[in-house]
């Protein structure tokens, strides 16, 4: 589900070039739970985002739910972004001044043309269901700034889960959170797996690498 | 992105920001209220001026030329001949002739058929003019002639179309007399009159009788203080009385199109003529004088409008600065570069609506407040306008237009700036 060949990623620093990813390989399988551990500034993030097309600018082959990365236009990564991952951030990543079921809704209304589009009040159907799922129903009409970081994080998961993607992307999603709270997050991942989704969490807690079915350490920009 | 996914991310954002929403829409809406203000003004005001002075902008005046300078040149008197070759000018469509009366006319009478309080021993001179049917042929009553009649029958007369107005709003309140009711047909009314006086005894002739007008018919070609009769009346006249035949008083030529006009005239100055501009000329500079103050406050208002659209491209700049980590969640959630433009351009082009809309409402609410106060201020005149404002459907279009497009014009540079967002930059 995961493929990623010979990533090599470069970031320019004033004169200095330093590459954050060497020559990486990994494999994911489908439905498989990954969690890559390593400390901060090893570049956890930065394959994240390689390989959910948020950045494209790296050497190397990524396959991606069926996705060649390499070869895929800024729109058609955009269309892949929405359709085919979902991601999952440590800061959330809201919107502030949306409520919760708005945010849910956002992946909604960017269906690339093609596809068949939903109506708004389906839409907000599909989201209410969505935060039925993890738990935050009767939340749906607060803003983010009244929920707890708990419950953020789960309108977070509702809304990477709105477009039912094969790939499920997360970034230290228990970073900000306290034990309760980030082992309902855990729960809620081990359940998406148990549906048929591929999740890959970068993190450096002992506690969600502890879930997954399989632990890779990042180090040198290489996994282990 | 649909277009209703569009509109409702659009609108959630700008309810978001209900401050800076306003404070751009107050904009948008000074801009597109200032315009359509002006324009409403210039062409109320203009409308009213034409009401006031109808120049045919085809007609040129030709008028004997002086004396001297006709003679030399082999102008002089507006005789048949001369008339003969002014019709055959290139651009003119006819040609028409005028003769000012010389035997006194007047009116001691009320005339038939209204219902006047005619102040006993009140005596009008009523000023005369001999002019062809041709000029006045469209103005005539139907089934109305204008010839000079057999004797003993009434001469049709046809006066100015202002006259009325001019009469109700200044000579009857002058004289008290009574006012004649809107919408009176006024057509048949016969004026009893005495040929050959004068109200200055030494003008009297030495022949005085009496006659009829007939009103046969209104006219903006008839000049304001004076009655037209046909031509052929005013020689006959002329010939009973025996006045020397002097030529006519002025030839009317009508030019095929407007543009025509200044080559004619200038041809008519070689003739050794001259050209009266009298009213036509008032009316072109008054027009112009309207066009140009209505143009610059048109303009003034555009200008508004472009500082309108340069405030939104600041503060939508500024609101794409605070709300780039936002442009990236979004992108991580699908968005394209083309998503993103074109989510800033929606919240401009509804700001631009909204306010174009809202400006347009203030328009026309300051517009009857306007007239209110000047039509309670201004004292009753002929041709007082019931409004200095003209609305007509398009003006309402080209106020949300104007103001929509200038939004949108603002909103080109942050929504390059919001599309041109990095999200693996922008989002950690
Ligand atoms: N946009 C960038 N420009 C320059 N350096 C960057 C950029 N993004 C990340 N880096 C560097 O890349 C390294 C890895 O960053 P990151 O992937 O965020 O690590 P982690 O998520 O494991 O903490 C860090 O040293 C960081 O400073
Ligand atoms: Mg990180």
């Amino acid at each position: 589900m995961i493929s990623l060949r010979h990533i090599t990623k470069r970031f320019h620093d004033g004169e200095r070039e330093v590459a954050v990813l060497r020559d990486l390989d990994l494999d994911v399988a489908a439905g498989a739970f990954t969690a890559v551990v390593g400390p901060s500034g090893s570049g956890k993030s930065t394959l994240l985002y390689v390989a959910g097309g948020l950045d494209a600018d790296f050497d190397g082959e990524a396959v991606v739910a069926g996705k060649d990365l390499r070869t895929l236009s800024a729109r058609e990564r955009a269309s892949f972004r929405n359709g085919s991952v979902g991601f999952v951030f440590q800061s959330f990543n809201l919107l502030p001044s949306l409520p919760a079921v708005e945010n849910v809704m956002l992946p909604g209304l960017f269906v690339p043309p093609g596809i068949p589009a939903p109506s708004i009040g389906q839409l907000r159907g599909r989201a209410l269901e969505a935060l039925d799922r993890v738990g935050l129903a009767d939340k749906a009409s607060r803003l983010p700034g009244r929920l707890s970081g708990g419950e953020r994080q789960r309108v977070a998961i509702a809304r990477a889960l709105l477009s039912r993607p094969a790939v499920l992307l997360a970034d230290e999603p228990t970073g900000n959170l306290d034990a309760v709270s980030g082992e309902a997050v855990i729960q809620l991942f081990s359940g998406m797996v148990r549906d048929g989704v591929t999740v890959l969490v970068v993190t450096h807690e002992e506690r969600v690498s502890s879930a997954a079915g399989q632990v890779l350490h990042l180090e040198d920009g290489r996994l282990r | 992105m649909r277009l209703r996914s569009l509109v409702h991310l659009a609108s959630l954002n700008l309810r978001s920001d209900l401050r800076g929403t306003a404070v751009n829409t107050a904009a948008a809406c000074v801009g597109a209220a200032a315009l359509v203000f002006f324009v409403a003004l210039g062409m109320g005001v203009g409308q009213a001026a034409r009401l006031m002075f109808p120049g045919d902008a085809r007609l040129v005046e030709v008028v004997p030329g002086a004396v001297s300078l006709g003679a030399a040149l082999g102008g002089g008197a507006l005789d048949d001949g001369a008339v003969a070759r002014l019709r055959e000018l290139p651009g003119v469509d006819g040609a028409w002739r005028r003769l000012a009366l010389r035997v006194p006319i007047a009116a001691s009478r009320a005339p038939e058929g209204v219902r006047m309080n005619w102040p006993t021993g009140f005596t009008v001179q009523v000023p005369v003019v001999g002019v062809d049917a041709g000029l006045v042929s469209s103005d005539l009553a139907p089934g109305g002639k204008f010839d000079d009649p057999p004797a003993g029958e009434a001469i049709p007369v046809l006066a100015s179309r202002r006259l009325l107005e001019v009469y109700n709003k200044t000579i009857a309140p002058a004289w008290n007399l009574r006012r004649l009711p809107p919408g009176l047909d006024l057509m048949g009314l016969q004026i009893p009159v005495q040929v050959g006086f004068s109200i200055i005894p030494l003008k009297t002739e030495d022949r005085v009788y009496d006659a009829r007008l007939a009103l046969a018919g209104l006219s903006d070609r008839v000049p304001l203080y004076s009655l037209a009769v046909p031509v052929e009346t005013v020689r006959r006249l002329h010939k009973e009385y025996g006045k020397a035949d002097t030529g006519y008083s002025s030839v009317i030529l009508e030019a095929r199109r407007p543009d025509d006009v200044p080559g004619i005239a200038a041809a008519v100055r070689r003739m050794g003529f001259a050209v009266d501009e009298g009213e036509r000329a008032i009316a072109e500079r008054v027009g112009l004088a309207i066009t140009v103050t209505a143009g610059a406050l048109a303009l003034l208002a555009l200008l508004m409008t472009a500082l309108a659209a340069l405030a939104i491209a600041q503060s939508l700049s500024a609101s794409v600065r605070a709300r780039t980590r936002d442009i990236a969640i979004l992108q991580s959630l699908g968005a394209t570069a083309g998503d993103v433009r074109a989510l800033v351009l929606a919240e401009a082009a509804l700001v631009g609506l909204a306010g174009g809309v809202l400006g347009v409402g203030i328009a026309w609410l300051a517009a009857r407040g306007v007239d209110a106060a000047a039509l309670g201020l201004l004292p009753d005149f002929p041709f007082r306008p019931t409004t200095f404002f003209l609305f007509p459907a398009w003006i309402f279009a080209l106020g949300t237009g104007v103001s929509a497009a200038a939004a949108l014009l603002g909103a080109l540079a942050p929504a390059a700036l919001a599309a041109r967002v990095d999200p693996a930059r922008a989002i950690s």
